[in-house]
């Protein structure tokens, strides 16, 4: 009997064998261990995507909602509010509008790799791509630099998973219920001295001559602080990981740079951090012979749908001339990545950095430590060995 | 399943048929029609699925939002009267057979 089981921690190490079978055999899947519905194929996870209608955000996007969260946020907002509290952000988040980081991110993964002078071997996650991604974040919302590794600790904390109780945990709650207070202390700043910065204008940001509900204001900006933090440094460090276990590719990037572009889309696609997210039913769906009912959730499992053979030929090979048009690793549709811009931008400059500086490096461990995450996929830990 | 036909820059046309509720930008990624990129994944949040729309289905389709007219102000090639956001545009029988024509570049 198959079982499908996101909290285990075998599946957060390597969920793609799982994932095909899905795929293949149970491409409409009640997941007994989620409590919810699972779509694995490409095109079903599109069709959900592009139907917000159907597929709604508005009860939870997360496999395990914090609480409080749905409704309040970007991610768990349908049209047409959600286009409107999104366009207040999304123009500071353009690719155009973010040239004035390429310099600043550059200086900070340069600062980030001279702290490794001497060293054989380093934690890519702890030392390098967690460093940048909160220096980044800190840089762009102007952030007060004392608290960076609190900040992190507690980001890293809110998006994992208890893998025995299959939910969230109490230190889960507490390290987002501590970002929660700490983007209400920033939020209470902000509105008695507003700045140029992209938090000050969404604070003040009015839609039809109204103010944004202050819980609205509080959970997405503790949802950016998530998402810039963890979700970019996850990326970023299976980046990595795909970089040192596939030596060719990464030679072919020391040697050309330009091609790093390639080599980042490839790695959305073939393991993306974002690997499963939920949508709620609001309506009756017959898929693939099952019938689920309105308010059932289904599990997207965008990680599943960046290996179907039925989109992507090949699609276990990491392949960095493939230019994997329309992956899923960012998502799709209305509710996809925010920070789709910053997070190619910021990954671009600092691998450019890194294998300037390292065109050679190694996996330490032949076993990493994984994230335990019902929504995410990232090393914990990334010992790399350099020349 | 609703009809559309890319125009590529240098005239090739590239017929597509795509699932009602897909948007004409997922049916260019989705068929290697490369003038299209899509870098934002849909959320009209970028400017690089610009299309021309023929003026024969121009009228056919919802005139576009806040967020897709301030987007359409960064296209990189020049917008017309005509510039869409291919993402923004959903398949459906209302505009089968539409055709749009690509612009020379997106980025």
């Amino acid at each position: 009997m198959f079982r499908f089981d996101p909290y285990s921690p075998a599946f957060d190490a390597d969920p793609f064998p799982a994932y095909k079978t899905l795929r293949d055999e149970y491409p409409c899947f009640w997941s007994e261990a989620a409590g919810m519905w699972v779509y694995s194929r490409y095109a079903d996870i599109l069709t959900a995507l592009n139907d917000w209608e159907t597929y709604s955000s508005a009860k939870g996007n997360l496999v395990d909602e914090l609480p409080g969260r749905a409704g309040a946020t970007l991610g768990t907002t349908d049209p047409p509010r959600h286009d409107r509290l999104r366009a207040l952000i999304q123009k500071a988040l353009t690719m155009k509008a973010l040239d004035h980081l390429v310099e600043p991110v550059r200086a900070v993964a340069r600062g980030h790799l001279d702290a490794l002078a001497g060293a054989k071997s380093f934690d890519f996650v702890r030392q390098f791509s967690s460093k940048i991604t909160v220096d980044l974040l800190f840089h762009l919302f102007n952030l007060p630099g004392e608290d960076r590794q609190e900040v992190r600790d507690k980001a890293v904390l809110m998006v994992q998973t208890d893998p025995e109780t299959r939910q969230k945990g109490p230190q889960h709650i507490a390290a987002y219920e501590w970002m929660t207070s700490y983007a209400a202390g920033l939020i209470a700043k902000r509105k008695a001295d507003p700045g140029d910065d992209l938090l000050s204008n969404f604070i003040i940001a009015e839609i039809d001559g109204e103010k944004l509900a202050d819980r609205e204001v509080q959970m997405t900006v503790t949802t950016l602080l998530m998402a810039g933090i963890e979700s970019l440094s996850g990326f970023m460090s299976v980046f990595g990981l795909n970089l040192a276990d596939h030596p060719d590719a990464r030679r072919a990037l020391a040697a050309d740079p330009a091609r790093i572009p390639d080599a980042i889309e490839e790695s959305l696609r073939y393991n993306t951090s974002a690997q499963r997210f939920r949508r709620c039913l609001t309506r009756d769906v017959e898929a693939h012979g099952q019938t689920m009912k309105a308010g059932d959730f289904v599990m997207l499992a965008y990680g599943s749908g960046n290996r179907d053979e039925r989109q992507f030929p090949n699609p276990d090979v990491y392949d960095i001339a493939r230019k994997p048009r329309g992956h899923l690793g960012f998502g799709g549709g209305v509710h996809a990545c925010l920070g789709t811009s910053l997070a190619r931008l910021a990954c671009k400059i600092s691998f450019e950095e890194l294998l300037a500086r390292y065109p050679d490096f190694a996996r330490v461990e032949a076993e990493l430590p994984w994230v335990p995450s019902s929504n995410f996929r990232s090393p914990m830990r990334l010992e790399l060995a350099v020349a | 399943m609703p009809k559309v036909t890319y125009i590529e820059f240098d005239g090739t046309e590239r017929p597509v048929e795509l699932p009602a509720g897909w948007s004409l930008m997922q049916g260019a990624t989705l068929n290697g029609v490369d003038g299209i990129e899509g870098e934002c994944g849909g959320s009209c949040g970028c400017a690089t699925c610009h299309v021309y729309v023929d003026e024969a289905f121009l009228d056919k389709l919802d005139p576009p939002s806040e967020t897709e007219e301030e987007m359409l102000d960064c296209t990189s090639s020049p917008r017309e009267a005509n510039s869409r956001l291919s993402c923004q545009i959903k398949a459906d029988p209302r505009i089968d057979g539409i055709i749009v024509r690509l612009p020379e570049t997106q980025s």
